[in-house]
C-alpha cells in the first residue's frame, strides 16, 4: 500500500515512525527500506526521529522517583505482617536492611524483611550452601527464580553488586555460592550486563546475573540442574521465563521483555557459552 | 483475602512504582501532583488486584495509573484535558511552518537534542496535549507497543500512531525553531 504514488507527507511520516517502533509487517517493512534507500529527505526525516527517540528516552527518565514513594505505598495497603513465604525462603533469615547506600526509607516493622530480600544478609553471611544442592521440583525452582527476580525489581536496584565487567562479576559469587555460572559478555548486542546478586533456590544461595535491555531487567539464575524438563518457555505474572541445560546448570532467564526479545537474549547467550562437544 | 492480595500486590505493583510514578509524572506535570496519583493508583490497584488474571501485569498497571491521572486532571484542571485530536493553534503554526519533511536545520538534530542541558525537550514535552504527551511517554519511556498503548489510553491503533506521529512531528518543529 506505501508503494501507491498518491501519498501524503502525513502518511509517509506516520509510516516511517511505525517503521521506526518495529510495528510495521514485514512486506511494509521492505518497503520502507526501499524507498530509504532512493530518497535521501525520508533517510534524513529518520535520523532526526531516531535522535529524537535517543533524546527522549533520556529526558522521560530524568524525573526522579520520590524515595517515600514505596514507603507510602506499602504503608496504605496496610501491610502489617509478611505474607506466607511459599517456602522458598526460610523465615528466620530477617537480618537488618542494609543495603549498601540505599536511601529508600522503609516504613519499619517486618516489610523489610519480606520485600527487601533476605537475599543481601545472606550474600554478606554466606554461611549457607556448602554441599551439593539438588532442585528436584523445576516448578518450585521457577517460582523462586521469580520471586528472586520480582524482589530484585523491588529493591533499590536489581544488583548486590554493580558492574559491568564480568571479570568483577564472576569472581564476586566466589564464597557466595557454590554455583558458577557463565558470564558472557553480550552488550556488543545490546544486552549489557550490569551485575549480580544472590538469590534463594531450594533453600540454597544460587547466583544471579543481571543483564539490560533498554529499560528492561533480565535476571539469568543458575542452579544446579535436576534431571527433568530441558529447555522451557513460559508466563506467569507478567513476566517471562526461559530456561534451558548447560554443563550441570539449568539456567534460568526471567524479564518483562517479550517473548521475541528474551528468546534473542537467551539464543545468544546460548552462543556465546556454548561448549564444544 | 488480603494475605493473598498482599502477596499478589508486592509481586506485581511493587516492582511497577518507579515507571508508573514518572508516567504520572509527565502527565501532571508536577512532582508533588504525581505522588498524589500514584497513592491512590496502589489503592486502587490494589483493590483490583484479585480480578487480576494472568497477563501483562505492566500495561494493568500502568492503565490504572493512567487512568487515575486522568481523573486527577479532570478534578483538578479540567482544562488541561482538551479534546485529544486539538493541537493548541500555535503547534499547528509550527507543524505547518517546520515539519518534519521540511529543510534539515544546519545541526544534526542529534547533537541539537544531547546539548539539550536546559531541558528543552522536557519543556517540548509538557507542552504537548495530554493525549500525545501519554502516548509519547508509553512508547518512549515505557517501552510499549503500539497495541499495548492502544489497550492503556483505550483508542485504536490507529489512533495511538497518529497521536505519536503528530508529537515527533511537533517537537522536533519546536526543537528546530527554538535552536535556531
Amino acid at each position: 500500500m506505501i508503494e501507491d504514488a498518491m501519498i501524503d507527507d502525513d502518511e509517509t511520516l506516520l509510516l516511517l515512525g511505525a517503521y521506526l517502533d518495529g510495528e510495521l509487517s514485514a512486506g511494509e517493512v521492505l518497503a520502507m527500506e526501499r524507498r530509504l534507500a532512493a530518497e535521501p529527505g525520508l533517510r534524513a526525516a529518520a535520523e532526526r526521529l531516531r535522535g529524537l527517540s535517543d533524546g527522549l528516552r533520556e529526558t522521560l527518565a530524568r524525573p526522579p522517583v520520590p524515595g517515600t514513594l514505596r514507603g507510602r505505598a506499602i504503608r496504605q495497603v496496610g501491610f502489617a505482617d509478611p505474607p506466607p513465604g511459599r517456602g522458598a525462603w526460610p523465615k528466620s533469615w530477617s537480618g537488618p536492611w542494609n543495603a549498601s547506600g540505599t536511601s529508600a526509607p522503609w516504613s519499619g516493622g517486618p516489610w523489610p524483611a519480606l520485600a527487601a530480600t533476605l537475599l543481601l544478609g545472606v550474600a554478606g553471611g554466606a554461611t549457607l550452601g556448602s554441599g551439593a544442592l539438588r532442585v528436584d521440583r523445576p516448578e518450585a525452582a521457577g517460582e523462586a527464580v521469580l520471586a528472586g527476580h520480582l524482589r530484585g525489581l523491588a529493591a533499590p536496584q536489581p544488583f548486590d553488586i554493580a558492574s559491568s565487567d564480568r571479570h568483577v562479576v564472576k569472581p564476586w559469587f566466589n564464597g557466595r555460592t557454590t554455583v558458577a555460572p557463565e558470564a558472557p559478555d553480550l552488550a556488543d548486542q545490546g544486552f549489557p550486563l550490569v551485575g549480580g546478586r544472590i538469590d534463594i533456590v531450594a533453600g540454597a544461595p544460587v547466583p544471579t546475573l543481571v543483564y539490560r535491555r533498554d529499560r528492561h531487567v533480565i535476571s539469568v539464575t543458575a542452579v544446579p540442574a535436576a534431571d527433568g524438563p530441558g529447555a522451557g518457555e513460559e508466563r506467569r505474572d507478567g513476566s517471562t521465563i526461559e530456561r534451558w541445560r548447560l554443563g550441570d546448570l539449568t539456567y534460568w532467564a526471567v524479564s518483562d521483555l517479550n517473548q521475541h526479545d528474551l528468546r534473542a537474549f537467551v539464543d545468544l547467550f546460548r552462543s556465546r557459552t556454548g561448549r564444544p562437544g | 483475602m488480603t494475605t493473598l492480595a498482599r502477596a499478589r500486590f508486592s509481586q506485581l505493583v511493587l516492582p511497577r512504582l518507579d515507571e508508573g510514578y514518572r508516567l504520572a509524572h509527565w502527565l501532571t506535570g508536577d512532582a508533588t501532583d504525581a505522588e498524589d496519583v500514584m497513592q491512590e493508583a496502589c489503592l486502587r490497584a490494589y483493590r483490583a488486584i484479585e480480578g487480576f488474571a494472568e497477563g501483562n501485569a505492566r500495561a494493568w498497571f500502568l492503565t490504572i495509573v493512567r487512568n487515575t491521572g486522568y481523573s486527577w486532571l479532570q478534578r483538578h484542571r479540567p482544562r488541561a484535558v482538551v479534546f485529544a485530536e486539538d493541537l493548541a493553534p500555535e503547534a499547528q503554526a509550527a507543524l505547518e511552518a517546520g515539519g518534519l519533511l521540511a529543510e534539515a536545520p544546519a545541526t544534526p538534530e542529534a547533537a541539537l537534542i544531547a546539548r539539550d542541558e536546559a531541558g528543552r525537550l522536557a519543556r517540548a514535552v509538557d507542552a504537548l496535549p495530554v493525549a500525545f504527551r501519554e502516548a509519547l511517554v508509553l512508547r518512549e519511556y515505557h517501552g510499549l507497543s503500539y497495541r499495548e498503548i492502544a489497550a492503556v489510553t483505550g483508542v485504536p491503533i490507529g489512533t495511538v500512531m497518529s497521536r505519536l506521529g503528530r508529537a515527533r512531528q511537533h517537537l522536533l518543529a519546536r526543537l528546530a525553531k527554538d535552536g535556531r
